[in-house]
């Protein structure tokens, strides 16, 4: 008993010592910016010539936001946006992946074909697509014409709707991999015995796929959702090259606003303010995320 | 029938895969394309993709340039190279200390790693730009490293601490047994079955250091600028010189397709383990 | 159970620990601040955007050797960073909020009375010579609280440019004079997928963006952006009317260009004679001309912007180099953007880049004039007004104004709405100021 109990003080040592070098990283690089960006939303920040001036504010800037129209549409497209790509990511990412997983798919080939979206430089991705979409050269309506399903060009970024969700094409084609990756690792870690063990009581395809291979896969499924929400909650360099914004404001997002106003109108405490509502937004779909592992670990442990 | 139906499977699937393989690589190759043809034939009506003008002038002029892409690819190799191996030495171990080691509050302290990373760079960057000018780390290769590690460690820890949870405790006993140090039973026993989902996670930091920019642009000058802005300098206020931009960007990503090609088995495996068990 | 408790209490204030740790590190960071680096005034540190934007000899390629040689004679090291364009403004304004010398020269475009304060007024300690052979209207997209804070290094108004082949095979010689014209031609060369007219509608703000292209219409057409208060003045007929000029030259103008966000969209679209007309930059004339490009080689000519009811207008591109305020060495500051100005780079620029000199001399030179025949065009523009109405709000002014007129454009709004929302916007944003 005694042993074990050092051991585990020995264990509980070496942990904190494991720990400590990537919060300390965490802490020394982020923890100052994070604590500025939280107190800058409540000060007016000029450019004063020697650096910033600051004042306070109080919560002027939250106050701002929410009266501004534009803001709160800006707010509801990041939710509609954040909601498309996270389904469409995932789903195109399972389908991929079972494909992927199918005796068929398995060549190397098809993995590396997986890759290369994502290893394209976000950089030139944004412009190579604003190059694709380009209305009157760009490679998508001269083949949609060629091939006679239009006559005209489309403005793909020159309707408020259409542009929005041209960038969302653009972001899911840029996503997919990595999250097909996870989730073709998921399948890959189900033991084939489930599924013989299945077959042999008479299950088909489908019945399979929904009580063996959905389950098996349902905490990559998480996992996928919380990152996927946050990157697309992120989005900005898709915009920045795509649309700035337009037509009419109509692509502007939360994080873009938050370049806006700090960058382009150096209202840093209004920028810092929207970013923090971003920051709220993520922070509540994580602890949605928190609850939906909760009842598998009790689970865990109970059994 | 189930020799129709199977006949029906095998030729979705196969549709599938071809019109995947279309979608996925599609923008890429006009990319190359693009790179490869003078603008004046692409910007024709209808496309002058007529081989005779094919021409590798956008190649040269990348690499004549003054823009430093060479150098370029030599610093986001070195940023990309140590952002990886660190990342993983303290991912790794920090992972194992919250899925094995006994931590308290391990799943709020999992928490608020991850909330690190929901924190828009756009609010983020000035305070810290403010910082690294302070402490002279601006333009150095260790400021872009550290800052990167920064983004990359939440996601190392959250993937390998799925799989270090899969490790069966028996292994992990039987070490302790024979009389092994928690640190021995990690050195020993838990890193070296835990390559694949090492050399993972590894693929991913690299990818995602090599390919940063909005941080890199503001916390970098002249002597750390990565292949990201060499890049995006093609791209100004009136000239966007496609082709170049796109030639260059194609050379950029070789080295990246290249190492998910070298681990590419790596990069399955891995994930199989870590991504699943968490 | 005791245990456990105590592992808890142990883990918190272990964690205190490190959080303390990283106090200390940023109180270090603050401490550190005294070691930041400093210039030994030999080395200038100079910002400007990445070539083919305009750029300084050693950024773009030209006067490579009169540059070696300027250093050598006066002794600096110049040290440049030159990141693309788009990123110029973020960048400035990291560097402005961190109060630290970074940059003693730094190339501006309209953001001159926005950072007004960390600038210096040098101007007045140009050579006399130079000075004189300068537009004077240069400096007054410069000039802030009384201050002339920069120098124009390269005369860059809207001009119109246009494809005479096309112009031909209608029948018209010359470039429309007057906004009716202009219309009148749009809509003849309209048609079988080619179009009158194109531009780049798709950014709001900034020079280059929609409400800049507005704003030359606006001075057509009599008006100006702000009384003499300060206070917007464009929310009546001259606003409306301009507006609605650039709205019905929307039926003949590229659909497209509601949704090109750079100029550059625009220029290919036109320099592969799928638009016959467009206001563009003096710097267009080259890449017009160069058949690795364009497919509108030798077809292209430059003319005066059409006329409104008060005649022509454009704007100012106001491509202008600053001194920094905190440059321990001013003076070597202006001397190099004085060998920026030198006649003889100063016709290298636009030989070698196509960005056209601001130095009168330079532009009326005849070699000049035969490389870059729009020299001449952009010099009658600027005997015409040119005022770009920068402010320190101006991205937040133009953005709200670009907004607006976008809608117009799009036909969701009519343009007396567009001006009148624009103008109470711009009302608020000016009270913003104080």
């Amino acid at each position: 008993m005694q042993t074990t109990n050092e051991y585990n003080r020995k264990r509980y040592r070496l942990g904190l010592w494991f720990v400590a070098p990537a919060v300390f990283v965490l802490l020394i690089v982020l923890a100052y910016p994070i604590f500025a960006s939280l107190v800058l939303s409540f000060l007016r920040v000029r450019f004063a010539g020697q650096g910033l001036s600051f004042e306070f504010n109080g919560l002027n800037n939250y106050a701002d936001l929410f009266r501004k129209d534009l803001f709160r549409e800006a707010l509801f497209r990041s939710v509609y946006y954040t909601v498309i790509e996270v389904v469409s990511v995932i789903l195109l990412a399972l389908l991929v992946a079972l494909m992927l997983n199918h005796p068929l798919g398995r060549s190397a080939f098809y993995r590396v074909v997986l890759l290369v979206p994502w290893a394209l430089a976000p950089v030139a991705n944004a412009v190579l697509w604003k190059w694709i979409y380009n209305a009157n050269y760009g490679i998508l309506n001269q083949a949609l014409r060629g091939l006679g399903a239009i006559e005209e060009n489309i403005i793909w970024l020159g309707k408020p709707w259409l542009a929005l969700n041209m960038i969302l094409v653009a972001d899911i084609w840029k996503a997919v991999p990595f999250i097909a990756l996870l989730i073709l690792a998921g399948l890959q870690n189900i033991p084939s015995y489930l599924y013989k063990a299945a077959r042999l009581d008479g299950a088909n395809a489908w019945q399979q796929f929904v009580h063996i291979t959905l389950p098996g896969i349902k905490t990559t499924f998480v996992i996928s959702i919380v990152l996927q929400s946050i990157w697309a909650l992120k989005v900005f360099d898709l915009i920045y090259v795509l649309t700035k914004g337009s037509p009419a404001d109509s692509t502007v997002l939360l994080n873009y606003l938050s370049w806006r106003e700090t960058f382009s109108n150096l209202d840093i405490g209004y920028g810092a303010a929207i970013a923090n509502v971003l920051f709220a937004l993520m922070l509540m779909l994580a602890l949605v995320y928190i609850r939906a592992l909760r009842p598998r670990q009790t689970q865990a442990q109970g059994g | 029938m189930p020799i129709i139906q199977r006949f029906l499977t095998r030729f979705f699937i196969r549709f599938g895969l071809i019109t995947f393989t279309l979608l996925a690589l599609g923008p890429v190759i006009w990319a190359v394309v693009t790179s490869l043809l003078p603008l004046s034939s692409l910007t024709s009506h209808p496309i002058d993709l007529n081989p005779a003008n094919v021409t590798v002038e956008n190649y040269f002029l990348v690499f004549a340039s003054s823009r430093g892409l060479v150098s370029g690819l030599i610093n986001s190799l070195i940023i990309a190279t140590f952002t990886s191996a660190v990342g993983l030495v303290i991912g790794s171990m920090a992972a194992y200390a919250l899925a094995r080691l006994n931590m308290p509050n391990s799943s709020r302290i999992l928490m608020m790693i991850l909330a690190t990373q929901m924190f828009p760079g756009i609010v983020i960057v000035i305070p810290l730009f403010l910082v690294m000018s302070r402490t002279g780390l601006v333009d150095t290769h260790f400021g872009l490293i550290i800052v990167y590690l920064s983004f990359i460690l939440p996601i190392v820890i959250w993937i390998l601490k799925g799989f270090f949870e899969s490790v069966p405790m028996e292994l992990e006993r039987a070490a302790a047994v024979d009389g092994a140090s928690p640190f021995q039973t990690f050195r020993y026993i838990v890193l070296p079955i835990s390559l694949p989902p090492l050399f993972a996670t590894g693929v991913f930091a690299f990818i995602e250091a090599w390919n940063e920019f909005f941080f890199a642009i503001i916390l970098t000058r002249i002597h750390v600028k990565t292949a990201s802005i060499a890049i995006a300098e093609f791209s100004g206020q009136y000239q966007t010189l496609y082709g170049q931009m796109l030639a260059s960007a194609v050379l950029a990503s070789i080295p990246v397709v290249a190492l998910a090609i070298i681990f590419r088995r790596f990069i399955l495996e891995g994930f199989v383990e870590g991504a699943i068990k968490a | 159970m005791n245990s456990n408790r105590l592992v808890n209490r142990i883990s918190r204030r272990d964690f205190l620990k490190l959080a303390g740790a990283g106090a200390a590190s940023v109180a270090l960071a603050n401490f550190l601040a005294s070691c930041a680096p400093k210039s030994d005034g030999g080395t200038l540190n100079v910002l400007v955007p990445a070539a083919p934007d305009p750029a300084p000899p050693g950024v773009g390629q030209f006067s490579l050797d009169a540059f070696e040689q300027w250093k050598k004679n006066n002794g600096f090291e110049v040290t440049y960073e030159a990141p693309p364009w788009p990123q110029l403004h973020d960048k400035m304004a990291a560097n402005f909020a961190s109060g630290q010398y970074v940059h003693d020269i730094i190339y501006m475009s309209g953001w001159v009375p926005e950072f007004a304060d960390y600038l210096i007024d040098f101007a007045d300690e140009l050579p006399a010579d130079i000075i004189a052979d300068l537009p004077p209207s240069s400096f007054s997209t410069l000039t802030w609280g009384g201050k002339r804070l920069g120098v124009i290094f390269t005369l860059s108004l809207l001009t119109m440019f246009y494809n005479k082949e096309m112009l031909d095979g209608i029948g018209v010689k010359e470039a429309p004079k007057t906004w009716d014209e202009l219309k009148g031609v749009a809509k003849e060369l309209t048609g079988g997928g080619k179009y009158g007219w194109v531009l780049n509608y798709g950014a709001p703000e900034g020079i280059g963006g929609v409400a800049s292209y507005w704003m030359c219409f606006l001075q057509q057409a009599g008006g100006k952006l702000y009384d003499d208060k300060g206070q917007p003045s464009f929310n009546n007929a001259a606003g409306v009317d301009s507006l609605q000029c650039m709205v019905d030259l929307m039926e003949f103008t590229d659909p497209g260009s509601l949704s090109y966000v750079g100029i550059n969209d625009a220029t290919n679209v036109f320099a592969a004679g799928q638009a016959a007309m467009m206001m563009n930059w003096p710097f267009m004339w080259k890449p017009a001309n160069d058949p690795a490009t364009s497919k509108v080689v030798g077809k292209v000519n430059a003319a005066v912007l059409p006329a409104g009811p008060a005649g022509t207008a454009s704007i100012d591109g106001t491509d202008a180099y600053t001194i920094t305020s905190l440059s321990p060495n001013p003076e070597g500051a202006r001397k190099l953007i004085e060998f920026y100005l030198d006649a003889e780079v100063q016709k290298r620029q636009v030989l070698d880049t196509g960005w056209l000199p601001i130095r009168l001399s330079v532009l009326n030179d005849p070699e000049v004039q035969a490389a870059a025949p729009n020299a001449a065009v952009v010099l009658e523009q600027a005997k015409n007004p040119y005022d770009s109405y920068v402010t320190p709000d101006y991205n937040a002014v133009t953005t709200a104004i670009g907004v607006e007129i976008q809608k117009a454009l799009a036909g969701t709004q009519s343009a007396a709405d567009s001006i009148k929302n624009a103008s109470d916007q711009v009302i608020e944003i000016v009270k913003k100021r104080g």
